[in-house]
Order: structure tokens, then C-alpha cells, then sequence
């Protein structure tokens, strides 16, 4: 609970909307209650044959109630979904905030599975948290107040029976429900993972399972999952219904009871006959209004679920505080690394051990190794994307925990293995780089990566769906051209173009980088002669070190792959 | 398959019990309202004992507990329907999916058919479960109120026959439309959170751009601004729902003036009468309102049906097979003659005219550039897809009249990405063979893979979760992982489909070493990314566009054609 009303305080700092909620839900509530109970004493009255200008007061008075609530019902739907969407947005924001504090390091969490698509599905579902599970009680509770209030002037003893009847209906019938819907949720949410599993596992492994003459076998299983998991659904549908029909029982019931026990009242003489048609139509009315509390608690577990997840990357462990001195280059900066040792939380074995590198101003390095010894690691140490808890970084021999993340990020460009390209057009995921940027400076840096087959004004997809990788480098790259910071980190950028490509795009960086610091991990291991050193890694250590000259008389790990590479076909 | 009346149609039974319940919650609701209006009658007007009206609560009791009965069953008929239907949906698509040659699963995107079959089925629901039996309620129940009233006061129905038409007029007069409307937006709103998780996924980027400060402004003004369009689509379907709110009320209020007037003025109705009609009215009314909401959610079933009849439509041709069996003392001597081969709903790309013979214990090698057809040419002699003209002969006799098992039995497939299932490593091996094997054979096949290394470096050993939900392995070690697999299995062919990029030392020299050593009882068909392999191959098959340009082992290639000795020289030499 307590992680629902952490996300509460987030979203409620809007208050004009959620009381106009509370109070236009109130009018009208309490209107639909006056006008039944009010046209209940009307016949009763007429029964009576009253004089003609009572009943006239009452057909004018009961039409006016019905006007107020109608008007009501409408304002109490306007302003609550105003509200939510207001509180959506803080939400949204809030999200970000979180999120953006603790970017890029966060985002090893969420390279497994969805995570980040969950999180919005999450803000979309706490949409229901003030509409379904906030306000309604809060109305009910103020409603039911006013009508045992009215209800008191007249029998003690059927206002006992509307009290007991609300508390029931209102809270201990929906804690029942909840309890149960509780353990149903868990096993909808397992039988719903199963059935997902098996249908991944299905098509994914389609291949495989055909040649291994899998695939009956693997249906039946798949069949078999889907048969759970709808047997739980049908028993969730089925709860819900009884949920429902219990509430609605039991508001009959208290209405029942209000009229077995005023009729015996009215024959002993402790209430007016013409007030008990009134007292009926109060407790139907009012006790149609807790209908809403059935299915409460299935928001409610649902928000509760939400909740608890998003708090869950609020609540993170405490990312490392960083400097706030600014670093400022000049030109290009020497950068040292120290006995830098590094482990990820979830893992055992180090992901570097005891790395010690320096990178001349105006050096070019490029690191190689097989996939897994850690290069991009230590890239990302070196950009303080993760804090470096062992071992020292150093800018200008100056120790790099001084310098906030954000001013090493700006005195760098870097071309990270995903880049993320937003939706819009080509000019809006280029203009990203610096502030005022001109059409003419994008298109000449565009011919330089060979992308002038694009326009500036080309759509651009989500994650840049429409584009090729070789393109998605090219125009990262280009980015990357336009920031023209001093250093560069340049994490893999070709892996995805033909041979012909590759050197004009690297003929570009190089040309721009000439006076710069630039550090390039790369796979291939050709065209690595123009660098002024060449850092070998394997399993997070260094394992060689130097020119390609040196490292290739030396016939040591260097030469080896290059070896494989060499036997390596790469089609084009 | 999908079409919801249908499907519907198949449950007459459900139906009739659904049309019985809400010809039973009709008449509970009428005696409810006739049981009320009694007790009150005589308690207020006849002024008779308590004891006299002990009979009428009990009755009245048992209206309201069989009301409420009804009501569960109705609801509990319509989802027992909608899980039928569901079921049947569900079993039909898994048929259809196991069905289709492998083409289809690796073209299609997974994720859409996996979120088919769970969640586009589970939209499907609310039809059943909500729609029909609310139609049943909102057809019945209204009748049988109105007929009751006739009987008892004319002047009331002959009200409630005048206004009651409005109701459904204004549902889809001004209804419909605005149902669209909100419809568009909340499709819009689906396209606005798209756009909000875009933002935070690209956030790494704009953070290292410096850019993040400036998006926030960004997400609040949209957030708001996507608000205010919202609502002003909210605000119209609130407004129809006030105003159908106000053509009930305005009725029930006519209804009531009639029967006050007739009370007080002409004298001629009495209390009885005149309170059954006021107790009557609203539940009229409220039984045709509820049919506006039913109507909504059937709408959004219906979009599932169409989306759902996707997966069904898209029938292609599946791989032929027939009754022989293979066996296969010695690997098969395999020929493709003039096969084509084209892929669905895709015009540009085929294979074309592929002629090729594969001699028992031959080693192939396919080379060609990104988009060849290598691995379509891998999949068609796998026979994973049927050619669509020309023949593939296996020992001399058409490969579709042996039996699919038998065939599969006698091959290996090794891929770049082998999919690997949850379980244990050791489950995983075995997968390799249809025979119980012993633990020694598994290990061995293991050990000879090099697996061995890595599951001694675990704490479970061979009994490690890999797959879905367990440890992830790399691409090299899930290759390793396959190649236990073909020990195992000791198939006569196999296929193996060579990693494009270098992998760290070790795992290439085993790589190398156990495919050889597979290779020497088994023709060895390799989609070939290393010089080595290609240099070892007894025939390579060099493909361009779709079609083979060339064929011969790597000396006579390179003698004879210019572009695969410019492709091997390009290779040799530097890139930068």
C-alpha cells in the first residue's frame, strides 16, 4: 500500500479537479437520492389527496433535483477524467525525472525484455486510480453521511439499519472480494506467463523443433497452456460476476430490510405511513451507488501491482553522487586510466580487472578483443556512464570524480553501439547535437557519412525503424560530426556497412578528429595500421599493447585474430 | 474462423438458456415491484396488521434472491460461452501456426503472434461475455416490463411506447458518431505513450547530447496538450450521455405527472397502480441505456476478430511429404533440379533455377553476399519450405514421398542463432535425439562439443537453467549447444550455417574441430562465412541474386570467375 500512496503524492498536486470531482459526485448523488425519495412521499402524499398546489410544489421540486443531477453527473465525469489526465501527466514527468536521473547507467536494467514499455503500460494503467479507486468511496462515504443524516430526523432504527447496510457494502463485502481476487490475479498472472513462454518458446524455436519432430509435442504443450490459462480467466470473469451479483444482493437486501422493519413500525405506530415508500426508494437509490465498490479492488490490485513497479525504479540503491565541477577542454585532453577494476552488481565474475591505460592528447586508439572482454565497459568507465567505484580516471591528469557527468559528456562525442533515433524527421534527430545547427551544415555533414540519399525533412520512424544499421551508424556518426566536441568515443560505428562505406565514413571522422582525442572499439581488425596504438583485450584485462607493426612482428594474441579474421568471409 | 455471428451461432443452447434467464430475471423484477408497491399498499393505505404481510417479504425474499440468481447465471452462461469460443480460437491458431513451413515464423514478427494468440483472443471476449447476454436482457426484460404495465395502467405505456424509441434514436444519431471519435482518440492516446516511451528510450542519447532538460518541458507541454484534445472528445460523449440521461428522466417524469394527476385530480388511479408504475418505469429505461455500453464493448471485439482473421487468411503452401521411409546406411547422395522458390507476398526476392548434386559425404559450401538466398537455399534442402517448381531427389527419388520423420531423423541444422529452450543444458542436448539415451552418451556428445568446460564452470553443472527466464549463453556457446545436439543424434546430413562474425579464439578452434569431426560421417551442407571452410569444400556454390553463377571447388573458382576472386582478394586485403 505504501507504494500506492508514494505515487499518490506524485499525482495529486492538482487539487482543483479532484474536488470538483468529489463535490459534483456528491450533488448528484445525493440529488438522485432526493428525487426518488421525494417522488416515494409524492405518491404517498397523493394518496392522501392533498391539496393541488403541494403537488406542484413536489412535481417542480422533483424535476429540479433530476436537472441538478444529470448537470452533476456530467460536471463529476468532465473534471474527474480532467483530473486523471492532469495527473497522467505529472506522472509521466515525474517518470522521466527518475529515469533521466539515473541515465545512461539504468539502462543496462532495462536492455533485458520490456522493461521500459511496462513502465509506461504501468502510467497507463494508474489512469484508473483516481477514477475507479480515489474519488468513488470518498463520494459514497459523503453521500451516505448526508442521507443517514436525513434519515436520523425520522427512525433511529432504519438510519442503524442504512449505517450497518453501507459498511457493509462499502467495505467489508469489497475487503472480502479483494482478498480473494488476490490469489485468482496471482494465478491469472502465472497461467499468463506460461502461455506466453510456450508460445515463444513455439515460434522462436519453430526451426529447431521441426527438425526435431518437436512440433506436436510442443502445440500439445502450447494448447495445454492456453487451456490454463483461459480456465483461470474464466474463473477470474466468473469471481467478478459473483462480486457483482453479491453487491447487488445485498443493496436489495438492505432495502428489504428497510421495508420489513419500517412496515412493522408504521403498524406500531412509530413512523408515518406515508414516509415508508420514501424510506424504500432512499435505500434502493442510495445502495445502487456502492455497485462501484464490486469492482474496486480489481483496480485497486491492479494499480497496487503498477505501483509497486514503478516505485520499484524510484527506490533503486542510490546512484554514486557525481562532481559538479564543470570540466572545460580547450583542446584535446590527455586521459589516463588507473588500475580501474569493475563488477556489475548482478554479476560474479569481473567484468575488468586492474586496467591501466593512458590516451595522449590527440592520440587515436582503437581496443579490440572478442565480445565479452570488456572493451565497451571500459569505454563507458571512461564517459563515467557507471561510476568507478576501483581504480581512477583521469582528464588532464585531473580525477575525473570532480567533474559532473554532464559536462565530460559535453566536451565528447560519442557513438555508442545503440543509438536511439526519435520520431520525426532526419533534421530533428540531427539538430540534437548543438544549437543552431544550419540546413546547409547538415547536408554537407550528411554527404560526408554518404547518407545525401536522405533529405533533412525524411521521416524518420520510431527507434528509426525505417532505417538500415549501416544507416543508423552513418547518421549517429553524423551526429557525432555536427557536436565537434574534442574527444571521441566511438563504440563499434561501422560493424553494420560494406567495406566502401566504412572508409569514407572513417576518412570523415578521421579528417574532423585530427587534433582530437579519440578512442574507437572495433571488431575488424583492417585498416588498424593508422592508429597510434592498439590496446588487445580478453576476458577484462589487457592483454596486449601497441602499434600494429609491433603488435604483428610479435605474433601474440593480436596476430591470432587477425588470422581468424583474415579467414573470415564477410559477404558484403 | 473469426466471424464473431458465427462463431455465436455454433451456441444455440447457450443461447436459449441465455434467452430463459432474462425471460426469469424479467419476471423477478416485475414481482419485486409488484410485492413492493403490495406491502406498502396495505401497511399505508389498508393500515393492515404486520403478521399480514409476513407471506408478501417472504415472497418478496425470494424475488429479489431470484433476480439476483438470474443476473449470476446470465452473466455466468456468457462467459462460459466466451471461453469456449476463446478455447476453440486459441487451439484453431496453434493448428495454423504448427502447420506453416518455417518461412512464415521467421518472416513474421513473433511478438505480433504471440500477443495474438493471448491478448487479440482475450479482446475477443467481452462479446460473449458481455454483449450477447446484455442483448438478451435489453430485448426481454423491457417487453415483459411493458406488457405488465399495459395491463395495469394503459395511459403509462402508451408514454412509454412514444418516448421509448428516442432512446435508441439518440444512441445512434449522435451515439455512433461521437463513439468513433473517441475510439480515434484512444487510439491516439495509444500512439501518444508510444511517443513517451520513445523519449525514454532514447534518453542514453539525449543525455549524452545534453538534451534531456529540454524534452521534459517537452513531455508536460504534449502530456497537457493531448489532455485538452481529450477532453474536448470526452466532453461530447459526456453530453450525450447527459442527454440520454435527460429523454429518461424527462419520461419518467411524464409518467409520473400522469399518475399523480389521475391520483389527485381525477381520482380514478389508485395508490397500487400508480407506485407499480413509478417502480416499473425506471427499470425500463435503464435496461435500454445499459445495451448502449454492451454495444461498445462488442465493438471492440469485433476489431479483435478482424485483426485475429490475419492469422488466419495468410495460408501458404505447406512442405509436402510422404509415406516412405528414409533410411540411410550411407549419407544420401541429394539433387535439386530447377528448383524456384519465392516467398509469399514478397515479388522481389527468389530463388531461381537452382540445379546442384550433392555426392554422399560431399562438403558443400554456399557463399554469396547478404541477401543471396544462402539460408532460403539451406532451408529448401533442409526441406523446411517446398519449392514452389522443380524437384529436390534424395537417393535418386523425390524427397516429398519420404516421410517427414524419417527424413529429420537423418539431419542435423545448426544455426547462427539455434534456439535454445527452458531447461537444463543437459535437457537441451538431448532434444538432439528421439532415442533414450544414457547420461555417459549425453556427456560425451557434450564434452566432444566443448561444453564441458562451460557447464563445469557453473554450479549446476549440466543441470543449469539456459533458455527463456535461465542463464543466457553467447552465440558461440548456443552453437556448441547444436553441435552436441548433431553428436547425439549422428545424423547423415548436415547443415550449418556459419557465424558472419569472428568469435574469440578458442571457441573458433572448436568450432572448427567438431564440425569436422561431424563431417566425416555426414555430407556437410555449410552456408560458409570462413576462407577455410571454403577451401576445404569439395564444391562451393557461389549464388547471386537468387541464382547460382557458379559452381567448383576454390582452385577451379578462382581460375575461372573474375567476381568470386575479386569477392576473395577484397577479403584479403584492408578496408580503411
Amino acid at each position: 500500500m505504501k507504494d500506492l500512496f508514494a505515487i499518490m503524492k506524485v499525482m495529486f498536486v492538482e487539487k482543483k479537479d479532484i474536488a470538483l470531482s468529489v463535490l459534483c459526485g456528491f450533488i448528484a448523488g445525493i440529488t438522485a437520492i432526493g428525487l426518488f425519495s421525494l417522488s416515494g412521499y409524492l405518491i404517498s402524499k397523493s394518496a392522501l389527496q392533498p391539496p393541488l398546489y403541494t403537488l406542484m410544489i413536489l412535481v417542480a421540486s422533483v424535476k429540479l433535483l433530476g436537472i441538478i443531477s444529470a448537470l452533476s453527473r456530467y460536471g463529476e465525469r468532465y473534471f474527474s477524467h480532467r483530473g486523471t489526465f492532469t495527473m497522467l501527466s505529472q506522472l509521466r514527468v515525474h517518470i522521466y525525472e527518475k529515469i533521466e536521473a539515473r541515465t545512461p547507467a539504468i539502462f543496462r536494467q532495462f536492455q533485458s525484455g520490456d522493461l521500459l514499455a511496462r513502465i509506461v503500460g504501468d502510467v497507463e494503467t494508474m489512469q484508473h486510480f483516481f477514477l475507479r479507486v480515489c474519488y468513488p468511496p470518498v463520494v459514497l462515504m459523503l453521500v451516505f453521511i448526508s442521507t443517514i443524516f436525513f434519515t436520523s430526523f425520522f427512525s433511529f432504527w432504519l438510519t442503524m439499519i442504512i449505517l450497518a447496510g453501507f459498511l457493509f457494502a462499502a467495505f467489508l463485502i469489497p475487503a472480502y472480494i479483494g482478498w480473494k481476487q488476490r490469489k485468482i490475479d496471482y494465478s491469472v498472472r502465472k497461467s499468463r506467463g506460461d502461455i506466453s513462454t510456450q508460445a515463444s518458446e513455439f515460434l522462436y524455436g519453430f526451426r529447431d523443433l521441426k527438425i526435431y519432430q518437436r512440433i506436436e509435442e510442443k502445440a500439445g504443450q502450447l494448447q495445454e497452456a492456453a487451456k490454463k490459462y483461459e480456465a483461470e480467466r474464466e474463473r477470474e470473469g466468473i469471481h467478478k460476476q459473483f462480486a457483482e451479483s453479491i453487491n447487488i444482493f445485498f443493496s436489495l437486501l438492505i432495502s428489504f430490510a428497510v421495508l420489513a422493519v419500517g412496515a412493522y413500525f408504521v403498524t406500531t405506530n412509530q413512523l408515518d405511513g406515508v414516509f415508508l415508500a420514501m424510506f424504500v426508494l432512499i435505500a434502493l437509490t442510495a445502495f445502487e451507488n456502492t455497485r462501484g465498490m464490486a469492482v474496486l479492488p480489481s483496480f485497486l490490485e491492479d494499480n497496487r501491482q503498477a505501483a509497486i513497479r514503478l516505485n520499484s525504479i524510484f527506490t533503486e540503491e542510490k546512484a554514486r553522487e557525481w562532481g559538479n565541477a564543470r570540466l572545460q577542454l580547450e583542446k584535446s585532453p590527455f586521459i589516463r586510466i588507473e588500475d580501474v577494476s569493475f563488477r556489475f552488481p548482478e554479476e560474479t565474475r569481473k567484468t575488468l580487472s586492474n586496467v591501466s591505460l593512458a590516451l595522449p592528447p590527440g592520440s587515436k586508439t582503437a581496443i579490440v578483443g572478442p565480445s565479452g572482454s570488456g572493451k565497451s565497459t571500459l569505454m563507458q568507465l571512461m564517459l563515467q556512464i557507471f561510476p568507478v567505484y576501483k581504480g581512477k580516471v583521469y582528464f588532464n591528469e585531473e580525477d575525473a570524480i570532480y567533474y559532473s557527468q554532464e559536462s565530460i559528456w559535453e566536451n565528447a562525442n560519442v557513438v555508442l553501439q545503440e543509438n536511439h533515433f526519435f520520431y520525426g524527421t532526419i533534421r530533428d534527430n540531427l539538430a540534437i547535437a548543438k544549437d543552431g545547427l544550419t540546413d546547409a551544415r547538415m547536408e554537407e555533414i550528411l554527404a560526408k557519412v554518404k547518407l545525401n540519399h536522405f533529405q533533412l525533412q525524411d521521416r524518420v520512424l520510431e527507434k528509426g525503424a525505417n532505417l538500415s544499421g549501416g544507416e543508423k551508424q552513418r547518421l549517429a556518426i553524423a551526429r557525432a560530426l555536427l557536436k565537434k566536441a574534442p574527444m571521441w568515443f566511438l563504440d563499434e560505428p561501422t560493424s553494420s556497412m560494406d567495406a566502401l562505406t566504412e572508409e569514407a565514413v572513417y576518412r570523415a571522422i578521421f579528417e574532423a578528429a585530427k587534433e582530437d582525442t579519440l578512442l574507437l572499439i572495433t571488431h575488424r581488425l583492417t585498416g588498424l595500421e593508422k592508429m597510434d596504438q592498439i590496446i588487445v583485450m580478453e576476458a577484462g584485462k589487457i592483454v596486449e599493447t601497441g602499434t600494429y607493426t609491433e603488435l604483428m612482428e610479435k605474433k601474440g594474441y593480436f596476430y591470432d585474430m587477425k588470422q581468424i579474421e583474415r579467414s573470415v568471409f564477410y559477404h558484403g | 474462423m473469426a466471424d464473431l455471428k458465427a462463431l455465436a451461432k455454433k451456441e444455440q443452447k447457450k443461447m436459449v438458456f441465455l434467452a430463459l434467464y432474462a425471460v426469469l430475471s424479467g419476471v423477478a423484477i416485475v414481482s419485486q415491484a409488484y410485492l413492493l408497491v403490495a406491502i406498502i399498499d396495505r401497511i399505508f393505505i389498508q393500515g393492515t396488521a404486520f403478521s399480514e404481510i409476513v407471506n408478501l417479504l417472504i415472497g418478496l425474499f425470494a424475488a429479489i434472491f431470484a433476480r439476483t440468481i438470474f443476473q449470476y447465471q446470465s452473466g455466468k452462461t456468457g462467459l462460459k460461452m466466451a471461453a469456449k469460443v476463446k478455447r476453440e480460437l486459441r487451439d484453431a491458431i496453434v493448428r495454423q501456426y504448427s502447420l506453416n513451413p518455417v518461412q512464415r515464423t521467421i518472416q513474421g514478427q513473433t511478438g505480433q503472434k504471440i500477443s495474438a494468440l493471448v491478448d487479440v483472443v482475450d479482446e475477443v471476449d467481452s462479446y460473449f461475455s458481455r454483449y450477447i447476454p446484455q442483448v438478451f436482457q435489453s430485448l426481454i426484460i423491457p417487453i415483459i416490463i411493458l406488457l405488465v404495465i399495459f395491463s395495469e395502467h394503459v395511459a403509462t405505456g402508451i408514454i412509454i411506447i412514444i418516448t421509448a424509441p428516442f432512446i435508441p434514436i439518440f444512441m445512434i444519431v449522435i451515439g455512433f458518431k461521437t463513439k468513433d471519435k473517441t475510439e480515434e482518440q484512444l487510439e491516439e492516446m495509444s500512439r501518444f505513450s508510444g511517443a513517451f516511451l520513445d523519449t525514454l528510450q532514447g534518453l542514453t542519447t539525449l543525455k549524452l547530447y545534453g538534451q534531456s532538460a529540454r524534452q521534459k518541458e517537452a513531455i508536460r507541454t504534449s502530456s497537457i496538450g493531448f489532455r485538452n484534445a481529450t477532453m474536448e472528445v470526452l466532453k461530447i460523449a459526456f453530453q450525450n450521455s447527459l442527454v440520454l440521461e435527460f429523454v429518461s428522466m424527462l419520461s419518467i417524469g411524464l409518467v409520473a405527472l400522469e399518475v399523480a394527476l389521475r391520483m389527485i385530480v381525477f381520482q380514478d388511479l389508485s395508490f397500487y397502480t400508480g407506485f407499480l408504475m413509478l417502480m416499473l418505469a425506471p427499470e425500463f429505461y435503464t435496461k435500454l441505456k445499459d445495451l448502449g455500453s454492451a454495444f461498445h464493448s462488442a465493438k471492440e471485439s469485433m476489431a479483435a476478430a478482424k485483426k485475429l482473421e490475419g492469422e488466419f487468411a495468410n495460408s501458404v503452401q505447406p512442405v509436402t511429404w510422404g509415406q516412405e521411409k528414409f533410411i540411410s546406411e550411407k549419407p544420401p547422395a541429394i539433387e535439386l533440379k530447377n528448383v524456384h522458390f519465392r516467398y509469399p507476398g514478397n515479388e522481389e526476392f527468389a530463388l531461381s533455377n537452382i540445379n546442384m548434386k550433392i555426392r554422399p559425404l560431399e562438403k558443400v559450401a554456399i557463399v554469396g553476399a547478404t541477401g543471396s538466398g544462402k539460408t532460403t537455399l539451406l532451408h529448401l534442402i533442409a526441406g523446411l519450405v517446398p519449392p514452389l517448381k522443380g524437384e529436390v531427389a534424395v537417393n535418386g527419388k523425390l524427397r516429398s514421398k519420404y516421410s517427414e520423420s524419417s527424413w529429420f531423423n537423418q539431419l542435423s541444422y545448426i544455426s547462427q542463432e539455434p534456439y535454445l529452450f527452458a531447461g537444463t543444458i543437459y535437457d537441451n542436448i538431448t532434444l538432439g535425439s528421439n532415442q533414450t539415451v544414457t547420461k555417459e552418451e549425453v556427456i560425451e556428445a557434450a564434452e566432444k562439443a566443448g561444453i564441458s568446460a562451460l557447464a563445469g564452470s557453473l554450479p549446476n553443472g549440466y543441470d543449469t537453467f539456459i533458455g527463456e527466464g535461465g542463464r543466457g549463453l553467447s552465440g558461440g556457446e548456443k552453437q556448441r549447444i547444436a553441435i552436441a545436439r548433431a553428436f547425439l543424434k549422428q545424423p547423415s546430413i548436415i547443415l550449418f550455417d556459419e557465424p558472419t562474425t569472428g568469435l574469440d579464439l578458442q571457441t573458433e578452434r572448436f568450432l572448427q574441430s567438431s564440425i569436422e569431426e561431424l563431417a566425416a560421417r555426414s555430407t556437410l551442407i555449410t552456408v560458409a562465412h570462413r576462407l577455410h571452410t571454403i577451401q576445404q569444400a569439395d564444391q562451393i556454390i557461389f549464388l547471386d541474386n537468387g541464382k547460382i553463377i557458379a559452381s567448383g571447388t576454390h582452385e577451379e573458382l578462382m581460375d575461372i570467375n573474375t567476381s568470386y576472386r575479386r569477392m576473395v582478394t577484397v577479403q584479403q586485403g584492408g578496408a580503411i
